[in-house]
């Protein structure tokens, strides 16, 4: 019996891949298993080497990193691009094409040889069933769900739907090169069990989807009405969902010219009154910097989703990096602050950005949202989201009285102050990126910039104090501390399961509002700490640096951080806590050096 | 003929949409005369001032909707129509102006000017266009003739400048128009014929900068090359005409509609507010959008 299993396939674009573990994925949904599947592509847009790995268990799933359990070859040379993507250990189950003409004992991967090994003429069984090398993908579904006992009848329902349209023969066809995998599988059983158990929460179906249908889904369930952008990977697919489904509800997605008139149509929409956002990546979120400041001093709500990707520049547009957390931070010119707030899977992209709009509309402030290519992309089991559970902000506006002498940027004791929108009568005014006085006339005294300052500033203060945004792991009164965010923080919750099994007292914070940095949360969390981590993905260690600014952490407290596709391990983490703490206790006041640069 | 129940009410007028906030413009000011015309456009229009977005960007001539008290919004330097587009496709009951210099639409912000005519979008852009950088104090302009001695082209200009006339008109813009302080009836006129044009309306203005500004295009110098296109006998749904005249800016100063398509195409909005009404039957409702996530089987 397994309760957590790694797949990993691979072969060329024309192989159906991504279609197996696609399939796998939703049977395992269906079936009430918790699951991640990503992707991953040679460098063409279409054909080239494919592959995708699938984490599947009994019990959540926190990443999809790991070594393999399974590995499926279609073919060898596009196996072998992927690379560390893949990684087989001895203990991996080898299964592959046999027309690659590779014998079982020579297998083309350098430094391990895989104590169980199938090869398996794939495309012939497809042929003979199906009758078309087509329905490889087929094949493969068969022997995994016959050697892991996932998805048998969800496949079965899968292909009849799927082949439907193409008649009785083609349906049948498919069923039997479906049934020969399970037969094969069958027919050379396992050694040892490796089916996967019974789901732990019961066999209740989950939902299935990626970051970027969430992040739109959730901008949809908080009201959102317009969006304005540009296409740009990773993060394209946010737009193209709520193209699908906004104009059902009144809205609009307007495809802008570029990303400064995509967020200039937000900042638009905004002061007309509606619930707007914009979604991008590292090159467009440079160029939406400007209209940021004027959404700032301006005060108007909207939510600007920055889906990172390897920088700078074009860099790496379809690897996940955390490197875009200090242009978050401060990303416009002049004295300002914008919330910056980053989900931690594909569920809790959910929440988050529910919360981002509800931040926005509170605080009328942009919110800059972070995801990352990982999360955007990935599919995984969501459980079911009670959405009656969540309150939906809408900005305050002015009313009676308010109105009699309408003053926009009012001095509130708050900092808030009702916001009007053309239309609404009474509530003129003149929004402007100019600084101006209560009422939005222009103007150039210190005296009141140093008033409308104070007031942009102290209206966020309310927000350092928000720890349900924070997660914390872990017994209080620990030793040793972990930091993560965003898709990492998943690898840190593993390494923390890790870490306690052999014994560390260790905890983890996780900060989902990243800006301000809440100096009350993070204080608290280290009052307890002598040694630790902050485990993040990009080369400066930019939490680890923001955090700094701020809080005075522990000196022995230490950034882990790899640059963007350079995956981290809980087993990295776990050798750099051990090491942390055996310099620890030889020499306390010893200054380690940086773990990983 | 309106019978005389029908005729519209003269609701309001052009003091009604001044604001009290007094100018700082430099005293003789082109511009000064753009505020006035507008005014009294907008009386004519009859719409109250909270129904109106005035947007601009950045310069002397960016200043103007703080002048009205229309909702205004000052924005940033070149930007002026990608907010007004958001504005409007958010709520297409609202009146959207848009105002600019030379600089703003021109040269930062000229890039914005073809998306918003092919798409359409029912709003009037006026540009004050001065043919110098105002607010800056005196630099070349996209619109500065060649060989001009700016403060940042001592030794004359090097560069052809933008025909904005003709520029709208390449990209298909179905409604140009060009005016003058000097003649503020017909400015006037020409804003209200803008705004009630059903799509995209452009209009220049020659609004002259008396302080770093060339003499012959002050008001005065105007006085003598002015020249009225209805005067003229123009027919305004002669493109071919039309792109004939424009491209004589900088050479001849012509006021009046040099190009309304007499067909006009739908307007962005109309597409808009026609998909709204078949797809709104579709609506799950907004807590429900999650459901779209049930996984169906598949092979
Ligand atoms: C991004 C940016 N670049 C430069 C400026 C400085 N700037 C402000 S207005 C302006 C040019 C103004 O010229 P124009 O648009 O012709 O308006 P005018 O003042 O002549 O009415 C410049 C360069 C700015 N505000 N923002
Ligand atoms: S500098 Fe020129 S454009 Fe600006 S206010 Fe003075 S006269 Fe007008
Ligand atoms: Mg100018």
């Amino acid at each position: 019996m397994s309760n957590d299993l790694i797949i990993g396939i691979a072969g060329a674009g024309g192989d159906g891949v991504v279609s197996a573990g696609e399939s796998l994925i939703t049977a395992a949904a269906l079936e009430g298993y918790h699951g991640i599947m990503t992707k991953s592509f040679g460098s063409q847009i279409r054909g080239g080497e494919a592959s995708c790995r699938l984490r599947l268990a009994t019990q959540p799933v926190l990443n999809p990193n790991g070594p393999l359990d399974v590995a499926v070859a279609l073919n060898w040379e596009d196996f072998r691009r992927f690379g560390g993507e893949l990684p087989v250990e001895s203990r991996t189950i080898v299964i592959y094409e046999s027309n690659t003409g590779v014998s079982p004992d020579r297998l083309p991967l350098e430094g391990v040889k895989p104590s169980v090994v199938f090869s398996v003429p794939i495309t012939q069984m497809a042929e003979k069933f199906a009758g078309t090398a087509k329905a490889k993908n087929i094949v493969v579904a068969g022997l995994l769900a016959g050697w892991f006992g996932i998805g048998r009848e969800s496949m079965l329902t899968g292909i009849r739907k799927k082949f439907a349209k193409k008649g009785a023969e083609v349906v049948n066809g498919n069923v039997c090169a479906f049934q020969a995998g399970l037969d094969f599988a069958e027919a050379h059983p396992l050694k040892e069990d490796r089916k996967l158990g019974a789901p732990e929460a019961g066999r209740q179906a989950k939902l299935l989807t990626d970051g970027n249908d969430m992040c739109a889904a959730a901008a949809i369930f908080a009201g959102c009405n317009f969006f304005g952008g540009y296409p740009i990977t990773p993060s394209t697919e946010i737009m193209q969902f709520l193209d699908r489904e906004i104009w059902k509800y009144g809205g609009t997605v307007f495809q802008a010219e570029d990303e400064i008139a995509g967020l200039g149509a937000v900042v638009g929409a905004s002061f007309a009154g509606k619930k707007a956002m914009t979604a991008t990546s590292g090159p467009g979120m440079s160029l939406k910097t400007e209209m940021l400041g004027l959404a700032s001093i301006a005060e108007l709500p909207l939510v600007c989703v920055n889906v990172q990707r390897g920088g700078p520049s074009t860099g790496l547009p379809t690897k996940a990096e955390q490197s875009d957390l200090f242009q978050a931070a401060f990303s416009a010119h002049g004295d300002c602050l914008r919330p910056v707030l980053a989900p931690v899977s594909v569920a809790d992209t959910f929440p988050i950005t529910v919360e981002a709009f509800n931040i926005a509309e509170h605080y009328q402030t942009p919110v800059i949202l972070l995801s990352d290519q990982e999360i955007s992309q990935r599919k995984e089991t969501v459980d079911p989201i009670d959405t009656s559970k969540f309150q939906i902000v809408e900005r305050r506006r002015p009313a009676g009285a308010e109105l009699a002498n309408y003053a926009r940027f009012k001095l509130t004791d708050s900092g808030i102050s009702p916001i009007s929108h053309p239309g609404m009568e009474g509530g003129n005014y003149l929004a402007a990126g100019i600084e101006h006085d209560e009422k939005g006339r222009p103007t150039a005294s210190g005296e009141m910039h140093a008033k409308m300052n104070d007031k942009r500033f102290n209206k966020f203060n309310p927000l350092k104090n928000r720890r349900d945004l924070f997660v914390t792991i872990g017994d209080q009164d620990a030793p040793i501390g972990l930091v993560s965010w965003g898709s990492v923080a998943g690898v840190a919750m593993e390494a923390l399961r890790l870490a306690k099994d052999q014994g560390m007292h260790v905890k983890l914070l996780i900060p989902k509002l990243l800006f301000p940095v809440a100096e009350p949360v993070f204080e608290d969390f280290f009052a307890s700490v002598k040694c630790g981590l902050f485990v993040e993905q990009s080369h400066q260690a930019q939490l680890y640096r923001l955090v700094r600014m701020y809080v005075d952490v522990p000196r022995q407290v230490k950034p882990l951080a790899k640059s963007g596709s350079n995956p981290i391990q809980p087993g990295d983490v776990l050798e750099c806590l051990r090491k942390l703490v055996v310099t620890m206790q030889c020499n306390p006041n010893h200054q380690p050096e940086a773990m990983v640069g | 003929m309106n019978s005389v129940e029908t005729l519209p009410v003269e609701r309001f007028q052009a003091g009604d949409f001044k604001s009290d906030l007094k100018p700082i413009w430099c005293p003789g000011c082109g511009d000064f005369g753009v505020v006035t015309a507008l005014t009294r456009a907008l009386a004519a229009i009859g719409r109250p001032p909270h129904e109106i977005a005035f947007v601009s960007g950045i310069g002397c001539s960016s200043r103007i909707p703080g002048y009205t008290t229309a909702y205004g919004f000052n924005t940033v330097h070149g930007r002026s129509l990608p907010i007004a587009q958001g504005i409007k496709l958010a709520n297409p009951e609202l009146l959207v102006l848009v105002a600019s210099g030379d600089g703003d639409g021109f040269s930062i912000g000229g890039g914005h000017v073809p998306h918003v005519i092919r798409r359409n979008i029912d709003i009037t852009y006026i540009v004050m266009d001065n043919q110098i950088y105002g607010l800056t104090k005196g630099q070349l302009s996209p619109t500065s003739p060649r060989g001009r001695k700016t403060a940042t082209s001592n030794f004359g200009s090097l560069e052809d400048p933008v025909n904005p006339l003709l520029y709208v008109l390449g990209y298909g813009a179905s409604f140009v128009a060009q005016g003058s302080p000097l003649d503020m009836a017909g400015l006037a006129k020409l804003i209200e014929e803008g705004i009630r044009f059903p799509g995209f309306a452009f209009i220049n203005v020659q609004s002259p900068c008396v302080t770093y500004g060339e003499e012959d295009q002050q008001l005065k110098g105007q006085r003598t090359r002015l020249q009225n296109l209805g005067a003229m006998g123009h027919d305004p749904s002669d493109r071919a005409k039309a792109i004939e005249l424009a491209r004589e800016y900088g050479t001849k100063l012509y006021t009046g509609v040099l190009y309304r398509n007499p067909t006009p195409g739908p307007t962005y909005g109309d597409g808009v507010a026609q998909r709204h009404q078949t797809l709104q039957k579709q609506a799950v409702p907004r807590h429900d959008i999650l459901k779209r996530f049930i996984p169906s089987p598949t092979a």
